[in-house]
């Protein structure tokens, strides 16, 4: 054992469609410093050991986002994680691949989806007329309008998002984090004329269907936060368009809801949602939970000082967000 | 120990349950609740996605309230201490800040952050701590394997909630063997229950509540508990259409977590309040033994 090094135990995923006939962890045990990148270890795997790994990798310094895969289950890049923490946590390092995207080969996915995804964004500047873009020359931005960015200039588009997210694993309709954070950046660009219609196609587009359950937030090496983004395209959909959608009627509803009285009226909710003709099919399990809950069909009393809540509302809830 | 009690929209309604297993289990801790009248609701995640600023505010008057009390403030929901965290953390934003306070100050409401905003999971764990509720269990839940299933907004965003490891938490798997349980393992327990879109597309929410179902029963759970009556809402009341959708039977009954506390502790399963779950959860209490034994 050279100085300073410890045993480091490998369980690397290893599939090539079509050749075999299912997945298998393949065991490697390295001697490394703890501050060795997961990435070191596995190009010394290939390099050393097994020259079939398949695993797809750049820069070596969490810029190029090309080694993003789930390392001890979460979704990260392999450059920038040191081999010590996981094995202080986990005694072992389960490398595989990229969540929500199909194997091509060992730790090598096929992101058609992802960048599918994020091309169906437009992620591009829609010049606005107003704010014209000289032929060679800049465009300034005020530093006010560039930190309405927030960080998401600093995507490196590796999916690690993409690959964390269980809306995108449940439904193709999802663009993904990455692309609807990179939607938010080009709608709060005031140089984009875009603005109006890409939220307005964003509601029904799949906008919605977000589970804000910030996996994505926890995933993202470059704290791009999409969840955040997520939210405040939400909010910004909501004050170009109204509610048009299952889920802006419900986050409207909601907030009308609480504004009567203070506490949820769970019945009343569900009809603000779906309105009384598509409650319907919800009616026979709901039946079923009436029976155990009779709550949920009733008005609750309403809080003390619920005028204090109104007065909030008068005074906050004209505020058009940005 | 005396705190502002915040039990939530749905535990003081339909699910009620978790109310009466709460107030049960502080008593018998010794830990003095404090009810609020004048409580609102968090906002639940939806009012911060038409408002944020609104939801702030709504919060920054709970907290305000304990304040005024003197009192750290306590949720039994991961959404609920989700929420006022957050609240919590906007105001130290200047602006933020700014807004909102001209909103309370003309109600004579005086906001300040000095209040903790904390959760019965971690007022267990933390405060009353495990060699202490390990020393009054009355009837170990022995044999019964349980799957903690943490609810997102108690652990992410993992710098705003500033408590455990959202990968790999542990406190609930502690307190479970504290009772005499023994916790499961699975990936499921940091995953998401598919509430928030029960109202949105419930087929998605059906899946991936019962995707996590199957990932606690397939690491061989008996039952699964939460901190969160929205996540118990997803994996109790909806379990029936999840296992449709998912084409297994689950048949796992979800306990919130003050009951298995409860039932740890001598409660009878009626001062639980069991009756109220959907999935039946009898059938996994009979294998445990009886207290005294």
């Amino acid at each position: 054992m050279a100085e300073g090094t410890v045993p480091v135990p490998f369980e690397v995923y290893r599939y090539v469609p079509g050749r075999d006939t299912s997945p298998r962890f393949q065991r490697y045990t390295l001697e490394l410093s703890p501050h060795t990148p997961v990435l070191s270890g596995l190009l010394r795997i290939r390099d050393e050991i097994d020259p079939s790994l398949g695993l797809r990798y750049s820069c070596r310094s969490a810029i190029c986002g090309s080694c993003a895969m789930r390392i001890n289950s979460k979704s990260r890049l392999a450059c920038e994680t040191p081999v010590g923490p996981e094995i202080a946590r986990h005694g072992r390092i389960v490398v595989e691949p990229m969540g929500n995207q199909p194997v091509l080969r060992d730790l090598v996915v096929d992101q058609s989806a992802f960048w599918n995804q994020y091309q169906r964004i437009e992620p591009h500047l829609k010049v606005d007329p107003r704010h014209p873009m000289p032929a060679g020359q800049p465009n300034p931005m005020t530093p006010a309008e560039v930190d309405r960015f927030e960080n998401t200039p600093r995507c490196i588009a590796c999916a690690a998002c993409f690959s964390a997210c269980p809306a995108v694993a449940d439904d193709p309709a999802f663009p993904g984090p990455m692309a609807l954070a990179k939607l938010y950046r080009f709608v709060v660009d005031p140089r984009d004329a875009g603005r109006q219609d890409r939220l307005v196609r964003i509601q029904t587009e799949g906008l919605w269907l977000c589970l804000r359950c910030h996996l994505c937030t926890e995933a993202c090496p470059k704290e791009v936060r999409p969840s955040e983004r997520i939210r405040d395209l939400k909010a910004m959909a909501i004050a170009a368009q109204g509610a048009t959608e299952h889920g802006s009627r419900h986050v409207v509803g909601f907030k009308q809801n609480i504004r009567e009285g203070g506490t949820l009226n769970e019945m009343k909710l569900v009809r603000q949602t779906y309105g009384l003709f598509g409650m319907l099919p919800q009616l026979p399990h709901g039946l079923k939970i009436w029976r155990k809950k009779p709550e949920v069909a009733r008005r609750p009393p309403a809080i003390e000082g619920a005028d204090e809540l109104e007065q909030i509302y008068r005074a906050l809830d004209t505020e058009e967000k940005r | 120990m005396k705190l502002a009690y915040y039990p939530g929209c749905v535990a003081k309604e339909s699910g009620k349950e978790l109310d009466l297993a709460t107030r049960w289990v502080c008593r018998t801790l010794g830990i003095e609740l404090v009810d609020f009248p004048k409580f609102s609701c968090c906002g639940s995640g939806f009012i911060d996605e038409a408002n944020e600023t609104l939801n702030v505010a709504i919060n920054a008057r709970n907290i305000a309230l304990a304040e005024a009390a003197g009192l750290d403030l306590m949720t039994v929901c991961s959404t609920c201490q989700g929420m006022l965290s957050l609240a919590k953390l906007r105001m130290t934003d200047a602006a933020v800040r700014a807004k909102v306070d001209a909103a309370l100050r003309p109600l004579g409401i005086d906001y300040r952050g000095t209040s903790k905003v904390t959760h019965l999971l971690r007022v267990l764990v933390e405060d009353v701590g495990l060699e202490t509720i390990r020393a009054k269990v009355r009837r170990p839940l022995a044999g019964l394997k349980v799957g903690a299933f943490y609810g997102c907004h108690l652990l992410r965003p993992a710098d705003e909630m500033g408590w455990e490891s959202p990968e790999e938490p542990r406190s609930f798997e502690e307190l479970l063997a504290a009772l005499g349980a023994e916790p499961v393992l699975y990936r499921g327990r940091v995953m998401c229950c598919g509430f928030p879109v029960q109202f949105v597309k419930a087929e998605t929410a059906g899946r991936i509540a019962g995707r996590q179902i199957l990932d606690a029963k397939d690491h061989g759970a008996h039952a699964m508990a939460t901190p969160c009556p929205l996540c118990h809402i997803s994996l109790d009341a909806y379990q029936g259409p999840a296992a449709k959708l998912v084409g297994r039977p689950l048949d796992m009954p979800v306990f919130h977590l003050p009951q298995l506390v409860g039932l740890a502790l001598g409660a009878t399963e009626a001062e639980m309040g069991l009756s109220r779950h959907l999935v039946p959860t009898g059938p996994v209490l009979a294998k445990v033994p009886p207290a005294g034994h």
